[in-house]
């Protein structure tokens, strides 16, 4: 390593900068709108093909999506203008955080952390057990 | 560090950033079709800046490996013949393909490249988002028959470079399908976004860096289809912009498998992503082979045969 290489990487590091912040400018991401319970159908369909679903509860904001499927939860969250979706167990979705109207479920996965979904209640009472 | 006098990736970096900018001004103004998030351009980027630094810690080694190999070879290749260039480019080209092939189909070599594929986008700084772990699970290994053979260690290293600047222009969306003549030889934006794409049918395809023939040779080709647009990113997408997770969860994932599991540890490490021994996972095989038995996949499948 030389100096020429830290000129180098530092000026690729500004080009970064520079880069981002022209996209954010550009305001030019997929142009995404809120899941409703048509789309947040559809996504499981697409994400979970052989899962049957049982219930699906839509966010308030449409940033995501929870659903039943026998004994598993099939969770949707919004990532940037995009969704990323997990299957957990339904014991273990009912047993999440609620508060605030935020629904925090621990995905157990290192790519997916965790998914907050805006839920006016949680667990659904019939559905609980 | 294995750096030739002459390096494509070096010269061509302001290119890169040039074109990255003239993508997202044609995009702000409608003039090309291309997508941009601000948090995932951020790790794209960041992955990219971040492989340039990884790849001094591993390029000493790569580089006295393929200096010995040389030292061992069996013929002397001048670097001043057009047939040797022309005999590293096919032969390069080549040894591409089966590492990148390998790179989808083994998971020990997928928890690097996954890196690659993580963005739900594609566009040109989708191009950069290179992995920080390539060195280190011996992929490089691939190269070294090309010194066994004679080729000069610099020629690989350029040879390596321009494969790799090729490699960048594909990756937009704002350029559709090209002279026919042109996508039937060479790769291009058209069969890479297939390559990127999770739709069953474009799984584990379009394998080529430069020549798109080897995936024509090798059974893995697989056309861009207008019913079938593509869906960019991984079969799980993640659901986090942290870009250490981004670098390293295939490997903590790998990991974490090896140890649950240890008596399978060989199919964690070696069998292909998705794999487990209770099959309570899927892999792209069996993805597609499921996609594949649905009804509403047959017209399509019939028009990509």
């Amino acid at each position: 390593m030389n100096s020429a290489f830290f000129v180098q990487l530092g000026l690729s590091a500004a080009a970064v900068g520079a880069l981002v912040a022209l996209t954010a400018w550009a305001k030019i991401a997929k142009p995404a709108a809120p899941l409703d319970e048509h789309r947040a159908r559809a996504l499981l369909a697409e994400e979970f093909p052989t899962r049957r679903i049982d219930a699906v509860w839509v966010a308030t904001d449409g940033a995501g999506a929870m659903a039943k499927s026998g004994a598993l939860a099939l969770v949707i969250c919004q990532v940037g203008d995009g969704f990323a979706a997990r299957q957990i167990p339904w014991g273990q979705a009912i047993s999440a955080t609620f508060r605030n109207g935020k629904l925090i479920v621990d995905l157990a996965d290192v790519a997916a952390p965790r998914a907050t979904i805006s839920l006016p209640a949680w667990p659904p009472k019939d559905l609980a057990a | 560090m294995m750096k030739a006098a002459f390096d494509p990736v070096t010269l061509a970096t302001p290119f890169f950033i040039l074109t990255v900018i003239l993508e997202i001004v044609l995009a702000r103004f409608r003039v090309a079709d291309a997508r941009y998030e601000t948090k995932d351009t951020a790790v794209s980027l960041g992955m990219g800046l971040g492989s340039t630094i990884a790849g001094i810690l591993t390029g000493g080694l790569i580089f006295a490996a393929t200096v010995w190999v040389y030292q061992h070879r069996l013929f002397t290749i001048p670097m001043t013949a057009i047939w040797a260039w022309v005999a590293i480019f096919l032969l390069e080209d080549m040894t591409y393909y089966w590492f990148h092939r390998i790179s989808h189909e083994r998971r020990f070599w997928w928890v690097s490249h996954v890196n690659h594929h993580s963005s739900q986008h594609y566009n040109l700084s989708t191009a950069l988002r290179q992995t920080w772990t390539g060195g280190v699970n011996g992929s490089w290994l691939l190269w070294l028959p090309l010194a066994w053979l004679g080729f000069p260690p610099a020629m690989i290293a350029i040879q390596k470079g321009i494969s790799l600047v090729y490699q960048y222009w594909i990756h937009t969306e704002a350029i559709k399908k090209l002279p026919r003549g042109f996508e039937a030889v060479f790769n291009t934006p058209s069969h890479h976004r297939v390559h990127h794409a999770r739709n069953p049918i474009y799984l584990d395809r379009n394998y080529a860096g430069i020549l798109i023939v080897w995936d024509r040779l090798f059974g893995t080709f697989q056309p861009e289809l207008d019913e079938e647009p593509c869906r960019y990113g991984l079969v799980k997408n993640l659901a986090t912009f942290n870009i250490v997770r981004v670098a390293f969860h295939e490997w903590i994932g790998m990991a974490g498998d090896v140890v649950r599991h240890p008596r399978h540890a060989l199919g964690y490490l070696f069998g292909p992503p998705g794999w487990s021994h209770d099959g309570s996972r899927e892999t792209s095989h069996a993805i597609k082979a499921r996609w594949a038995a649905a009804p509403s996949a047959a017209p399509v499948e019939r028009e990509a045969a």
